[in-house]
């Protein structure tokens, strides 16, 4: 794909999908508030968002690490957009289709832990710093569990690549072949995000956390970001488990932006039903559940690859 | 991008990386030089398997097996790093001045 | 086209170098974790044009986690972890110098006079699929011994920071276990 059409491509596909998924954070919120609100002020609501943020007057800590602090919305961003096109949403709509897709996808999600070190680092405030702190933490225990669930997905693809894995998909998709895939996807990729019952690192009992010190353009880039994470994420994730771009009777990237739609509302609505563990629960949950949970996913489908014909 | 080219790519890392671990007094900071010298390593590596193997496998099982290198080296470094500051508070190599006993 | 991967390929070089040589010089030492971090992802870039793109991602990805700790190590032990009180702590800084210069001449000179074989890796295929081939047919013991190596570590690394052994905390030093078990002598 030419680069420059790639480039607005994933800017617009991005945009389209952060705008829906702060849509629907505010339609389940407001459904678990109970608060009935029009449709069209849901529909709104980004757009007033976008107006308040871009008015705040930025706030300045004591010595803080410019460099890093005004990088780190940016990176996140970058992160979302590299981690995005390595999901081909239809074979002619396919950005970055390479052999080890699912090794790029997996290696732009894990740096997210050195954004969100960063953006907690640079203010120089205690409570950014600790928010970094928990979000090592909680990437560090939710990291192998996400790999390997992804990883799984190629064993029956024989391929690491994202297109072969959707093709492997055609007549049974990933979800049905390997149960346990979706869910501890969906839940590691809300870590990764740090969303719903993984917001520990911008958590409210943190006074904000890591933006709690940031305002203005910054931290809009930054909740953009972090809802870009979760669309990429929902996209690899109706890729690799919900067979993507197959369908019958409309067109492929109609199936996987469904799927994708249909992911993103899964995980958000989850993050408003979820309560938030503490952080210690939290790191049990990811080495002594979703590892061997994942590692049993693993053996189930090299022993079903090997044994079937 | 000559094969050669990589190799004096290679060096100057390495170069850098002697450099830190020979001049740093902070523990980190030395396990950071130590850090690059495997870098230039692995870069090294993977220049030859390019230029010299013709696709052979082994070149790429070789840099993994340096990349595992680097990994157990970082674990069981900081490792002891935590236990050399615990039992004597030193985090900068000039406060080790003598052996225990 | 060449060009363009060649003209790429030293901007990764030229990165790599510079990154690594800011790692040392940077006062804030989250920074210097963070230039290392860089470096490395500017080598594994080089890995990827060097058609081992599988390598090249893994080097990216692994590094993510090592240099988080390794900043989140820095704030722990160095007492001016944010720079903001710069000063050079280096010992033995010429003779540092001196080595590290004479090491790159030394590889450099090898680099580039050395005859080294000229067979270039197939550039068209991917070279997933030999890979794997051979993780898991010839070199099966090479792979399961660093991975049990790295079981290994995990576990010494544990055991060696623990704050509480089999006889005790840590804090208190370790006492012999008794001569008759389940006595206290």
């Amino acid at each position: 794909m030419n680069p420059a059409i790639a480039i607005v491509f994933t800017g617009g596909s991005l945009t389209i999908g952060v705008y829906l998924a702060t849509v629907l954070d505010s339609f389940f919120a407001a459904r678990v508030a109970r608060s009935h609100e029009h449709a069209g002020q849901l529909l709104l609501e980004p757009l007033r968002n976008v107006a308040l943020f871009v008015s705040q007057r930025r706030t300045v800590t004591e010595r803080p690490d410019r460099g890093a602090w005004a990088l780190a919305p940016a990176l996140l961003t970058a992160l979302a957009a590299v981690a995005f096109i390595a999901v081909p949403l239809s074979p002619d709509l396919a950005v970055a289709d390479i052999p080890v897709g699912i090794v790029l996808f997996g290696a732009a999600l894990v740096q997210v832990m050195v954004a969100v070190f960063l953006h907690g680092w640079s203010p120089n405030s205690l409570f950014s710093m600790i928010g970094g702190y928990r979000f090592a933490a909680l990437a560090l225990s939710m990291g192998i569990p996400f790999s390997l669930v992804l990883i799984t997905t190629a064993i029956p693809a024989e391929s690491l690549s994202v297109g072969v894995i959707i093709e492997s998909q055609a007549h049974l998709w990933n979800v049905l072949r390997q149960p346990l895939g979706l869910p501890i996807y969906l839940l590691t990729a809300l870590g990764f995000a740090f969303w719903g019952p993984f917001s520990h690192p911008d958590a409210t009992d943190l006074a904000g956390g890591t933006q709690g010190e940031t305002s203005g353009a910054a931290l809009l880039t930054w909740r953009t970001a972090r809802a870009a994470i979760l669309v990429s994420a929902a996209a690899m994730g109706s890729a690799a488990f919900l067979g993507g771009s197959l369908g019958p009777w409309i067109p492929d990237w109609a199936w996987s932006s469904l799927k994708t739609v249909l992911l993103l509302a899964a995980m958000i609505w989850a993050g408003h039903r979820m309560a938030r563990p503490r952080m210690e629960n939290v790191v049990k949950l990811g080495w002594l559940l979703l590892l061997p949970l994942a590692l049993v996913d693993v053996f189930v489908s090299g022993a079903l690859a090997l044994w079937t014909p | 991008m000559t094969l050669s080219a990589i190799i004096v790519v290679s060096a100057a890392i390495f170069g850098v990386g002697i450099y830190g671990v020979l001049s740093q007094q902070s523990f980190v900071m030395i396990m950071m030089g130590l850090e690059l010298m495997l870098n230039a390593a692995i870069l090294a590596v993977a220049a030859f398997w390019w230029g010299t193997t013709g696709g052979n496998p082994e070149g790429q099982l070789l840099v993994i097996v340096v990349m595992t290198a680097m990994a157990i080296e970082a674990a069981i470094g900081f490792a002891l790093v935590t236990n050399v500051y615990r039992a004597r508070k030193a985090d900068i190599t000039e406060k080790l001045k003598r052996l225990r006993n | 086209m060449d060009t363009v991967i060649d003209a790429i390929f030293w901007v990764f070089a030229a990165s790599a170098v510079v990154t690594a040589v800011l790692v040392f010089v940077a006062d804030s030492m989250v920074r210097a974790a963070y230039w290392l971090m860089a470096s490395f992802v500017a080598v594994g870039g080089i890995l990827v044009i060097l058609n081992a793109q599988f390598l090249g991602l893994i080097l990216i990805l692994m590094m993510a986690g090592e240099m988080t700790i390794m900043a989140i190590f820095m704030v722990m032990f160095m007492m001016n972890p944010a720079g903001l009180n710069p000063m050079l702590m280096v010992h033995q800084h010429r003779t540092a110098i001196l080595s590290g210069v004479v090491s790159f001449l030394a590889l450099a000179t090898v680099g580039l006079v050395a005859e080294f074989p000229n067979l270039p890796a197939p550039a068209a295929s991917s070279p997933i699929v030999p890979l794997g081939q051979e993780l898991l047919g010839r070199s099966m013991l090479i792979f399961e011994s660093a991975g049990v190596a790295l079981l290994a570590v995990m576990i010494g690394a544990i055991a060696l920071v623990s704050q509480r052994g089999r006889y005790g905390d840590a804090e208190q030093g370790s006492l012999e276990p008794a001569l008759e078990p389940g006595t206290n002598e």
